[in-house]
This record gives C-alpha cells, structure tokens and sequence, in this order.
C-alpha cells in the first residue's frame, strides 16, 4: 500500500518503495492483497451457498453491474485521489437520464441535442464542485451533497416531480446490447480502466494528481497549478456518471425519476474498499477494479441467495467495513494493551 | 406506487426524529390522558352501517378481479363532529392546510393539485406546505401550518414519526384529517381517509393464487424496505399466500419503485428461480422492469400484479402478459377535503374513510390505456382534461 508522498513528481509507488527498501512489484502486490483475498472469499462463499452462481446467466449480471458500479467508481477514484470526495454522482446519473427522457420524448432525431444537453449538465456540476471547493473552501463533502440536494431540486422544478418520456431505441445497445456475451457497459469499464490506469500510472497527468492529492503546498511550489488538477478530475468524475447515467437509460428505456433521488454511494464504497485513501494521493486504479469486482459479485449474490433487505444492508456493511479496517494496516492490540502485555512479560 | 420515498440521509434523520417524538410520547403517556377524539374507547356509532360502507371497497375488488376476498376486521364508526363545528376563524372563508408530500413524483403532483382545484370549487382558502416525501420536514411543516390556526388541518402522513405533531395540533382545537395513509391511533385524527392497504396486498395475492390454482412458487416485490406502503401491502399479501399450502414464497425483494432496480432484480429472479409461477408486486412502475428483463430473456413473463401506471399499460398492449392492477388514487385528496369540511360543519362522518377504486385485470387494459397521456399518469383518474393538460400528464 502506497502513502501519501511528501515529494513531488514522483510516481505514486516508488516513494513508500524506496522508504521501506522494498521492490515497488512487492507494494504493488501487497497492496491488492486484501480486497483480492476479499473478492476470492466472496467467490468461494458464493460458489458454496448458491451453486448455480457460475452460470453464464448469473455471470452475465456481475458483469453488468461491474460496468454500472465501475464507471462512476473510477471517476470516484480521482477525486479521491486529489483529497476530495463526489457525493453528486448518484444526482448526475438521474439528472441525464430525465434529460434524455424529457429532451427527445422518444425521438431518435432529438439525440445529439439532448446528449450534449446531459453532458453541458455533467461539466457544469464538475465545475459547480470544483469551485465551490477551490474558490471557496468548502469540504468535499459538504459541497457535493449540497449539489446533490441542488440537482433534486432542479430535476423536480424542471419536471414538476413528474418527468416523464421514454429513452429513445437507438440508445438501448448502451444498456442491453452484448459484445462477445458481454455486456456492453462492462465493455465501457474495460476500456476506461485501461485508459485511467495509462494516465495515472505512465503520464504526467497522473503524477501531478498523486502529487495533489498527496500534498497540495509542495506541489504548488513545484509549479503544478494544482486548482486545475483538481477541478479536472470533479469535472471528469461527473462526466462519467453521465455516462452511467446514459447507460441506465438505455437499459431500462424509461425515465426512472428514482434514480436521481439516490444518493448512490457505490462508487465510493468500490474505490474504499479496493483500498483507495481517504485522505488523498494513495490508491492505484487496480485497486479500485478489484473494488468493483467485489461490490458486484457481493450485490448479484445477495440477490441470488434471497436474503431480505435488512440482510443484504447488513452483509454490505460488514464487507466495507472489513475491507476499510484491513486496508488500515496489519491487526495490532491497541497500545494499552500491548503496555499491559509488556509489563506482564517483564515481571 | 412511489409515495414516500426516502434518501438515505432522509431516512437517517426520520431516525432521528422517530427517536425524539418516541421520547415526547413517553413523556406525555404518563401524564396525560388522551384527547376523546382519539377513538377506539368511545361507543361505536351506527356501527352497522359504517361496516358495510368499510366492506363495499373489498365487495368490489372482489367482483372486478373475480376473487374471494375475506374483508380485514376494521372497527369503522360514525364520529360524531358536533364539537368540532366552528366558524371560519379569520374573514368569511374557511383556511383549510395541506401538509402534502410534495411534488416529489407524479402522485404526489396529483394529490396536491387535485386538492387545490377542490378547494376552489368549494371556495375554501389553502394553507399549503411540502414535505418533499421526508417525514422530518413534515414535522416541521405541521409546527408552521398549525401556528397560522388553520380551520383544519388535512395531512398526507409521510411516517409515524409526525403523531406526536399531529396530536399537539388537535390539542390546540385543530381537527385533523389523516388523507393516504394512517397513523397511530392516539394520535387523535378524527378521520382518516384512505385506499386500504391491506385490501391492495390481499387482493393481488388472491388473483395470483386463482391464476396459479393454488400452486407454485412466487417471488414478492415490494418498493422500499420498511415503509409502510410497502410493508403493509407485503404483510396482507402473505397472510393470504400462507391459507395456500402449495403456494411457496421463494423471496421478497426491494424495487424502490424504480424500473431499474426491478430490471436487475427480475434478471436475478430469472436465472435463480427459472420455475417462478407468479409475481407479486406492488408496483406497476417496477412492474416496467420486470417485463423488460423477462422479455429479453426470451421468457414469457409469469402473471403479475400492481398499481396501474399508463407506462406500464402502454408497455404490456399487444402481449400476452396476464396482470392484474388496481390503484391508490392520488384524487382521494379531494375526498379528504370534503371530510374536513364536513368536520367543520359538525356533520358526522367516519372516523375511517376508506377509498374505493376500480381495479382490472389484462383482459380490461385497453379500456384503461390513455395512449394520448404521459407514462406518468396513474390510472384511472378523475381530473378534469383541462387540469390534466396543465399538469403535462396528457
């Protein structure tokens, strides 16, 4: 697991490397290796408790929900990675959905427009973040819930609470359509992690925003003009749950006014519990791949053993909060305990 | 059937308020004795009478879907209102207050704009305030209409959590109407007017059962986990499914009445239970999800039930998809209304309105279907075109 760099311009995983004298593979390594062992315990349970879990059926839901959850986590990922945090999503997804909806009334012909329209939408609350953040110092936090409340807001005086209109056809590949047996939006995923992984890990791009994230002062007097860094990865956050948003239209064909009334915390939750920090600057995009892998197999089966909603909030609780507890580092008695046990062995 | 449908910090903060008003309840039950208006302990009047009004809305679902259906033990009296027979306290008009939902989906638009157009038609001045479907901010909603001494209060119950408010507004000589969903008996409306739900969860589950002759495996969906809409629906519908021995409930699930969420759950359904014979559900709008999945599936989609939306009417014209759908009329908030006024006037009314609506099955979607309406418009309804026209719904 890397840390938080106190340089800057380095790569991510060669600081906490050279502290420790360990070959960077091995940092990699380790660092995947809860939320793996997580994600192969979860394989096992699931192969044991609903055998028919394997099936190219079941498979094919994991697979779609990997697309769903995945999008919107790797753009969780760089705000995470620059100390912030994108409460918006859930809204963001919503909000594209009803502008579909509402902008083409099922017309093919109204498409680019309305597409360009969700997109405009999805850069602008990026950019609403981001200055909210930069310019006027609000939490992450708060900033981003704020403008989920504001998106609820906008999408139920737009639509007097009733948006309705259905997706137009030509967008239901997004959704439904299959490449190789695989669903389409796993395709997106795919593709966007590779990309995401290139920029973090072999561009300059992806240095600066480990160098944000890590420690904003030295990277601004390095001459990284880190306001961009960050507001480019709000904006890039909410461009992809705009995608996520156009794929949820396409999957179901109608406007679910639901969506935008979700606060969707899965995207957060896949880049935690893959081992992405808090705290900014420390996380790795493979991480955030085995999150999502996770997150999914841990939903599909829940559903497929038929426990009840009570059960599945539960387990979903109890799996971030092992992972999170793992990712904190190796299980150690608190420090008391540890005096007492000293003094014990002393006397 | 998508009323009260709660964000996660909603949900935390209606926590929190349950917690507060439980802790005021505690308080108060030991000190006080209850307002007589309560009902329950009062003699029952023309209880005969009242009955049959109760059991007319089982009688006919009953007709209309072609099933038995045992009416639930409900002790509906007369109230007698001559107590609460007053004046317009402010000019020559009476000021009525709406704590609504809020517009937060097309029932919640309908409801209130039902509600505003009849109080036009009946010359009485609203005092309106949304909740936005969240239980916390209607306790405040209630604290601010009740300062503004409205003639009567009409309230569209967002959760339990809003008795304690409720029964203060009573005690400063407010007579309440709990209009779409009830509330705890001590918390001192006079008259609650509202589409049962237990007759809603029962009489899905006993056309489902008619369908399945008896046997087979169902799979339950409801919309949110541990609202009440929902819950209760849920609760009569497996008491019915429990008189049928070979009928086996292999899992309720959550839809959160939304299309999207049914989808993913009905493909799970599909491949976990591949013999489902029925699906109970109690929404229409989850109901869209449920033949999207099935029918990509190549799989024909087993018989279902839920409240009738014009999306999924217009979804399932010209398959051979067996349903059978009935309602929770947003328009009840007009009859609401009118038992206020009643109650005003020292008119006796019930201290349990309960709503009936029509209900169909498949073979009578095409008189139902508004092709010409939006997805949203719940079916069937009683507002006029021109209302419709300006809401959008047609």
């Amino acid at each position: 697991m890397t840390e938080p760099t106190g340089t800057v311009e380095v790569s991510s995983e060669s600081t906490p490397a050279a502290a420790t004298g360990m070959p960077s593979w091995q940092h990699r390594a380790r660092a995947l290796l809860a939320p793996a062992t997580g994600l192969l315990a979860l394989l096992v349970i699931a192969a044991i408790t609903t055998p028919h879990f394997y099936s190219a059926s079941v498979i094919q839901l994991v697979l779609f929900q990997i697309g769903l959850i995945g999008v919107t986590a790797l753009g969780q990922t760089f705000v995470l990675l620059v100390a912030g945090i994108d409460l918006s999503v859930g809204g963001v997804t919503g909000l594209t959905t009803v502008i579909i909806a509402v902008q083409t009334g099922g017309d093919a012909a109204a498409l680019p427009g309305a597409l360009l329209l969700a997109l405009g939408a999805g850069i602008l609350v990026g950019l609403v973040n981001a200055g909210l953040v930069l310019l006027r110092d609000v939490p992450p936090f708060v900033a981003t819930f704020a403008v989920f409340v504001l998106i609820q807001g906008v999408v139920i005086a737009w639509t007097k609470g009733a948006p309705s209109g259905n997706v137009p056809g030509e967008m239901a590949w997004m959704g439904t359509g299959k490449l190789l047996g695989v669903p389409t939006p796993a395709w997106f995923f795919l593709a966007l992690a590779v990309a995401t992984w290139w920029v973090l890990s072999r561009s300059t791009a992806g240095r600066r925003i480990y160098a944000t994230g890590g420690n904003r002062r030295a990277a601004q007097l390095s001459g990284i003009r880190t306001w961009m860094v960050i507001a480019s990865c709000y904006v890039l956050c909410a461009v992809l749950a705009v995608l996520t948003g156009l794929v949820n239209a396409g999957y179901v064909g109608y406007v679910d006014a639901q969506l935008s009334r979700t606060l969707d915390l899965n995207s957060i939750a896949a880049a935690v519990v893959g081992g992405v920090g808090l705290a900014g600057g420390r996380g790795r995009i493979e991480q955030t791949v085995l999150g999502v892998l996770l997150l999914a197999v841990m939903l599909t089966w829940l559903i497929q053993l038929g426990a009840g909603a009570g059960a599945q909030m539960l387990v979903s609780g109890i799996v971030i909060l092992g992972a999170v507890w793992l990712q904190s580092g190796p299980v150690r008695p608190p420090r008391a305990l540890r005096a007492i046990f000293v003094k014990g062995q002393a006397s | 059937m998508n009323r009260t449908r709660l964000t996660t910090t909603g949900r935390l903060r209606a926590a929190v308020a349950v917690a507060g008003v439980a802790t005021l309840l505690l308080a108060g039950c030991s000190t006080e004795k209850e307002d007589p208006s309560a009902g329950g302990s009062g003699e029952c009047l023309n209880a005969d009478e009242a009955q049959a009004e109760y059991e007319k809305a089982w009688s006919t679902a009953s007709e209309q879907l072609d099933v038995d259906l045992e009416p639930v033990a409900e002790d509906v009296c007369e109230v007698d209102t001559s107590d609460w027979k007053a004046d317009p306290k402010q000019g020559d008009k009476y000021r009525i207050a709406f704590a609504a939902q809020g517009p937060t989906n097309s029932w919640g638009l309908t409801s209130e704009e039902a509600f505003k157009a009849h109080a036009k038609e009946k010359d009485v001045d609203v005092l309106y305030a949304s909740a936005n479907g969240d239980a916390t901010a209607q306790v405040d909603n209630i604290q601010q209409l009740t300062s503004q001494q409205p003639d009567a209060l009409v309230v569209v119950p967002m959760g339990e959590g809003i008795a304690g408010q409720v029964r203060a507004a009573v005690k400063q000589g407010i007579p309440v109407v709990a209009c779409s969903g009830v509330l705890p008996d001590d918390s001192g409306v006079v008259s609650t007017v509202t589409r049962q739900y237990d007759l809603l969860g029962a009489m899905y589950a006993e056309w489902l059962a008619k369908q399945l002759d008896g046997k087979g495996q169902v799979a339950m969906l409801s919309g949110l986990a541990g609202v009440p809409t929902a819950e209760y629906q849920a609760a009569a519908a497996k008491k019915v499914f429990k008189k049928y021995p070979d009928i086996k409930v292999v899992t309720q699930q959550y839809t959160e009445w939304s299309p999207s969420v049914a989808k993913t759950v009905a493909a799970n359904l599909l491949s976990k239970y591949p013999k489902l014979a029925g699906i109970w559900s109690d929404s229409g709008y989850g109901d869209l999800g449920v033949v999207q999945a099935y029918t990509e599936a190549g799989k024909d989609v087993p018989p279902l039930t839920g409240d009738a939306s014009n999306a999924f009417l217009k979804a399932v014209k010209g398959t051979d998809v067996r349903f059978a759908l009935s309602s929770f009329p947003p328009e009840m908030s007009t009859t609401c209304l009118d038992t206020a006024l009643k109650i005003l006037d020292g008119e006796s009314v019930l201290n349990k309105v309960y709503i009936d609506s029509p209900s169909f099955t498949d073979a009578k979607a095409s008189e139902y279907v508004r092709e010409e309406c939006s997805d949203n418009l719940l079916i069937p309804t009683s507002l006029s075109d021109a209302l419709l026209k300006k809401l959008k719904l047609c």
